[in-house]
């Protein structure tokens, strides 16, 4: 009794607001578990809103607490405004250090705007931590690897986006002011909530120059009139004034510059790539997530989560970054691409530069480029979850929003037009979608899409290097010598270095050792039967491996004075983790 | 001439200069270049300050003097950046004798005192503090790079392979080995010289050359990874050369470069960056060549400032006289380049000083006929350093039982660390004079921004039409062509101020230009409502602001 009670006391003694829920309308017995559902969580969250910043960190604070042995909170560092940047250890910490497993990292919201990947990293956190007794395959997930979680790496902005006049679009930048319009001043017409509902939404002006018309089907959208057809109303752009008197309206928001060109592969600066800051991790956030990366080599796959349009994407994000990568690293991400295309229906593996457009100093690019590391970004919110239709023109897109809107959503994402008599434009009507509609998801969509993200996630976490001693074979040779041969195999379809790694040397090599005193020689095989080798000279007890393919093995062998030699082996990859073992 | 002449000749022109023997250590280390500093900016408290804009692994200041009359931060400035590369210790101390002269001068000509107070003067001595230092520690080594540890061969081994002073005389120079698969052989003019052996001339290799030391690691280098570093130089974003020996693990990745280009984004007024680093594009300037600036990734000077660079590049070349400058072009990741392309400056470099041509002897008393200069910048370096007495230039080769090589002929000797890039301080003097002539000269080509023709002109029903011309009356650009494209560059910018009851009927209150070439203007235009005195403000950070006040009619 007191045992059930302690975590729901502790959570309590935790709570100020947001959707972790302090009492309960149902206890655990009158709840019938739904598959693949935790059903007594001893975090309750509710996972069809959102959470500002402190929400979150009430969350991850919350779910450290409860499960001590599962999850770490940490900080790597302070946002451009202060705030803490919050990463999340997850594995089973009873198992050996999370430094030393294979790891997978995670993070969302590098967009403002784009706020649901820090929900759908929470649910990972949350899922994986509420699971762990009640499932054998994430009990040994979690033995075996490691996840970092860093659930907003832009907690400033996704509060302005929040808390501030926004629309769906901004601020996609961070806060740092900036000069956008060459003037001198910084942010100094930013958009103007004219009719105070905390969302940016449009101007409308009835005119009979303006060539769009209400449409029949929905008054509440305009559409184009026909080349032949005079026009009823003028569109005027997004809710704003002209602050600064330069005859522009909105012409420097907040930012303007994009956190994902200022990662630290092939960077390009503003004039050719829009949105490059002032050198690669010149943003802060940035540095401080490239910072945890460059300490934890253990980083071997990633994920970073945007929004939208149902993609599951891979670099690179420039046509000149074609051979950055090459074939054997394809095949591992085609892979996973593909089993991700089956688990979240509606998503469409695809290449950035190839398939959406060309960018220059992304994210996923300096992950693989620069790490080596297996990485794809998702964008989240396929138009698929609208309806179930998957070939719909950008036209029949766009009005489905409005049906969406109506007939699931009941208009609770559409602000109804109203008049405004607007200093420069006169009458106008404002209206139009609010922030949180179409990007972000509609709270009966969050929970869905973010667990089969999360199964993605959890696949590419499952297909990191698994490395295994498999076999240790003896022969003895004249004088008093023994040859000993050792079989190293990975299990999984991730190697322990993509040849982009190997290629530039990225990380060091992984090491093979037998504990052995009385070592003579030591070879790394080629071909063990042919008795085909590399001997390794310098300190032969400990041998230098380049790499242990995906579904592949190495051998190695010694030559060892001594009739029974001490069959201690150890393997130790950064990537793939340490295997010892007694043959 | 004797030698005996020569010696007191040179002890007279060069009285200041400190005695022969101790001249090879003649420049300063990290504790006396500030010490020398915090003097000169005490000295001259009302024209410079010293101040720091980071500190480096080991905690050392990078130090900025800045010269320039009150107010430096809102003067069109320019930025003279040495000791980027860490073995050129020449620079910073041409950087720093540059300044003094430019101080000095300041009291004594009125045409000095002008010019820091119409410009602004950042002088950064000295980027890579602890690189340079290695030049005055007990084992003197060649280093590049800084003290931020990292594995240059990258096989997850720390350091493990330094030099060792085989022959204990505190300096790292060069192995010998004999061996016929060796690619050099001793040049003809000196056989202490090693030169590659050119084998399609039939040349044969004779010596494999090393530096100095054992191979630690057994792996076939001697002294790949030695102590360091990221190199100042090799670390910006402007073809950064990844995964590349001292390169560090992505562009500004260091506490040097970050506070350097933290300094530079915030100094809005910086109008051209001299670089006193290796590569030279003043004696002979870089080629406009469309196909490169106009590529989606720019990797040219575009059109314009290709111009500039050599209009830039004949005044170095008149005011200065330097000649026979070795070529030497701009190097992947480097601050030259950084500079133009990426912060959007003007951008030039010089190393300042290179080894003189070797001129024939005038008396030919001893029977020594005129030597003509070698093919082997080595040969040339050791006659010059010879005619010059550059004492301890060179370590003759001795014999030396190497354990890496039990079987084989082995020698130490060669150049000494550093020697080629510090020449004795005693003659730099001179090269600091005539690249103070040519900021002079530069500074006053400068461009200045004037407002001419304005005029007010009534027009009924109580408007007036206001008109100006922005003039740029300097000898250069307001700024970069490629500027225009940045951000990080202001353009010129043109302000109508009004009062209160003053009405702005056309034209909008601010407009900007593009650059402004010597001598081109920008024409603006307003219609105004209201009586009474309105202020026309033309201003860019890098070419100065003028107004001019007009009455409506």
């Amino acid at each position: 009794m007191k045992k059930r009670f302690f975590p729901v006391a502790l959570v309590a003694s935790l709570l100020a607001f947001c959707g972790v829920q302090t009492s309960r309308a149902q206890t655990p017995e009158q709840v019938f578990r739904a598959a693949g559902t935790p059903h007594n969580p001893k975090v309750s969250v509710s996972w069809n809103r959102y959470y500002d910043y402190a929400g979150i960190t009430q969350i991850c604070q919350q779910l450290a607490k409860a499960h001590p042995d599962l999850v770490k909170l940490e900080t790597i560092g302070d946002s451009y405004e202060g705030r803490r940047l919050w990463v999340l250890t997850v594995s089973d910490f009873k198992t050996g250090d999370p430094l030393r497993k294979p790891a997978m990292y995670i993070d969302g919201n590098i967009h403002s705007n784009e706020i649901q990947g820090a929900e759908f990293a929470l649910y990972t956190v949350w899922y994986l931590a509420e699971n762990f007794q009640d499932n054998r395959f994430i009990k040994e997930l979690l033995q075996q690897k490691t996840f970092y979680i860093i659930p907003t790496i832009n907690p400033d902005a996704r509060d302005n986006f929040m808390h501030k006049p926004n629309n769906a679009h901004s601020p996609r930048s961070g806060m740092m002011p900036l000069d956008d319009d060459g003037d001198g001043l910084v942010d100094e017409d930013q958009p103007d909530d004219l009719n105070k509902d905390g969302h940016i939404t449009f101007m409308r002006r009835k005119s009979p120059n303006g060539r769009y018309i209400l449409d029949p089907q929905n008054p509440l959208r305009l559409i184009p009139a026909k080349p032949d057809q005079p026009g009823t109303y003028e569109l005027l752009g997004y809710e704003g004034l002209d602050n600064d008197g330069d005859g522009k309206v909105n012409e420097d928001p907040i930012g303007y510059y994009d956190p994902n060109r200022d990662w630290g592969w092939n960077w390009q600066p503003d004039y050719i790539q829009r949105g490059a800051f002032k050198y690669p991790f010149s943003l802060p956030e940035n540095r401080a997530v490239k910072d945890f990366v460059l300490r934890h080599p253990n980083i071997a796959g990633a994920q970073s989560y945007h929004n939208n349009g149902g993609m599951i994407l891979r670099g690179p994000g420039a046509e000149e970054d074609q051979n950055t990568y090459n074939r054997d690293d394809n095949q591992v991400y085609d892979l996973l691409g593909k089993y991700a295309e089956q688990v979240i229906p509606g998503y469409t593996y695809m290449v950035v530069y190839r398939d959406l457009y060309s960018a220059f100093g992304g994210e996923l690019d300096w992950f693989h480029g620069a790490r080596g590391i297996f990485t794809f970004t998702n964008e989240l919110m396929s138009p698929y979850l609208q309806f179930d239709r998957k070939t719909a023109s950008g036209q029949e897109r766009e009005a489905e929003q409005y049906d969406f809107n109506k007939m699931l959503l009941f208009n609770d994402a559409f602000v109804e037009w109203e008049p405004f008599d607007h200093p420069t434009y006169g009458m106008v009507e404002i209206g139009g979608f609010k922030k949180n509609y179409p990007r972000a998801h509609p709270g009966f969509l969050l929970e869905e899409d973010a667990h089969r993200n999360m199964a993605f996630t959890v696949y590419q976490t499952y297909q990191l290097p698994q490395l295994e001693i498999r076999e240790v074979q003896t022969r003895k040779l004249s004088n008093g010598l023994t040859e000993v041969t050792a079989t190293i195999a990975n299990n999984r379809i991730i190697p322990t270095h993509s040849s982009q790694d190997l290629k530039y040397k990225i990380e060091r090599p992984d090491y093979v050792s037998l504990k052995d005193q009385s070592i003579v020689a030591g070879l790394v095989m080629e071909n063990a039967d042919l008795n085909l080798g590399k001997e390794q000279k310098q300190n032969p007890s400990r041998l230098e491996i380049p790499n242990i393919p995906g579904m592949g093995y190495v051998k190695v062998r010694w030559i060892v004075l001594a009739n029974k030699p001490d069959l201690t082996i150890e393997v130790d990859s950064r990537k793939g983790g340490v295997v010892t073992q007694k043959f | 001439m004797n030698q005996k002449i020569k010696a007191a000749l040179v002890g007279f022109a060069f009285c200041g200069a400190t005695s022969l023997a101790t001249a090879q250590r003649d420049y300063q280390s990290y504790d006396q270049l500030t010490a020398r500093l915090q003097k000169l900016s005490s000295k001259y408290s009302k024209l410079s300050t010293l101040t720091t804009v980071g500190k480096t692994a080991t905690g050392k200041e990078i130090w900025l003097l800045t010269l320039g009359r009150d107010n430096a931060v809102n003067k069109p400035a320019i930025v003279i950046a040495a000791g980027v590369e860490g073995t050129q210790l020449a620079t910073t101390e041409l950087a720093v004798q540059m300044a003094e002269q430019m101080l000095q001068a300041a009291v004594l000509q009125d045409s000095v005192r002008e010019l820091l107070q119409s410009k602004t003067f950042y002088i950064f001595p000295n980027l890579m503090p602890d690189a340079s230092e290695q030049y005055h520690e007990k084992l003197r080594w060649e280093r590049s790079a800084n003290a931020q540890p990292i594995d240059d061969d990258r096989d997850g081994r720390m350091f493990e392979d330094p030099f060792e002073d085989l022959n204990k005389d505190g300096l790292i120079t060069m192995m010998r080995v004999k061996n016929p698969t060796g690619l050099y052989r001793p040049a003809k003019e000196d056989p202490r010289i090693m030169v590659k052996a050119d084998v399609s001339k039939g040349e044969k290799g004779e010596y494999l050359l090393y530096t100095e030391g054992i191979d630690n690691d057994r792996d076939g280098k001697w002294n790949e990874d030695p102590e360091g570093g990221v190199v100042f130089n090799r670390n910006f974003t402007f073809d950064y050369p990844y995964f590349q020996e001292g390169a560090g693990e992505h562009p500004i990745s260091e506490r040097e470069t970050k506070a350097f280009a933290d300094f530079m984004y915030d100094a809005r007024n910086v109008y051209a960056v001299f670089v006193l680093g290796p590569a030279n594009t003043l004696s002979q300037p870089l080629a406009y060549d469309k196909g490169k600036a106009s590529k989606r990734i720019i990797n040219g000077l575009l059109e314009k400032d290709a111009a500039v660079n050599d209009q830039i590049s004949k005044l170095y070349n008149n005011t200065t006289q330097l000649k026979n400058a070795p070529k030497a072009a701009p190097s992947s990741g480097d601050v030259l380049q950084w500079a133009y392309f990426h912060y959007g400056r003007f951008s030039y470099s010089t190393p300042g000083w290179w080894t003189p041509k070797v001129s024939a002897p005038k008396d030919t008393v001893n029977g020594k006929a005129a030597v003509a200069p070698s093919e082997h910048e080595d040969v040339n370096f050791i006659r010059w350093a010879e005619a010059n007495e550059v004492v301890g230039a060179f370590v003759d080769w001795k014999r030396f039982k190497h354990p890496d090589f039990p079987d084989q002929e082995v020698e130490i000797g060669g150049f000494a660390p550093y020697v080629r890039q510090t020449p004795p301080v005693r003659l730099l003097a001179p090269v600091a004079q005539k690249h103070f002539e040519f900021f002079s000269a530069y500074a006053k080509w400068m461009p200045s921004l004037q407002i001419v023709n304005i005029t007010s002109e009534k027009v009924a029903g109580g408007l007036t039409r206001i008109t100006a011309d922005v003039l740029n009356q300097g000898s250069l650009p307001t700024h970069s062509e490629i500027g225009d494209k940045s951000r990080w560059v202001q353009k010129v910018k043109v302000t109508l101020k009004l009062e209160n009851d003053q009405k702005l009927v056309s034209g909008n209150k601010i407009q900007l230009s593009n650059a402004l070439g010597a001598g081109e203007k920008f024409q603006v235009t307003w219609l105004v409502n209201g009586k009474g005195y309105v202020t026309v403000e033309a201003s860019s950070p890098t070419a100065g602001s003028q107004s001019k006040g007009v009455n409506l009619r």
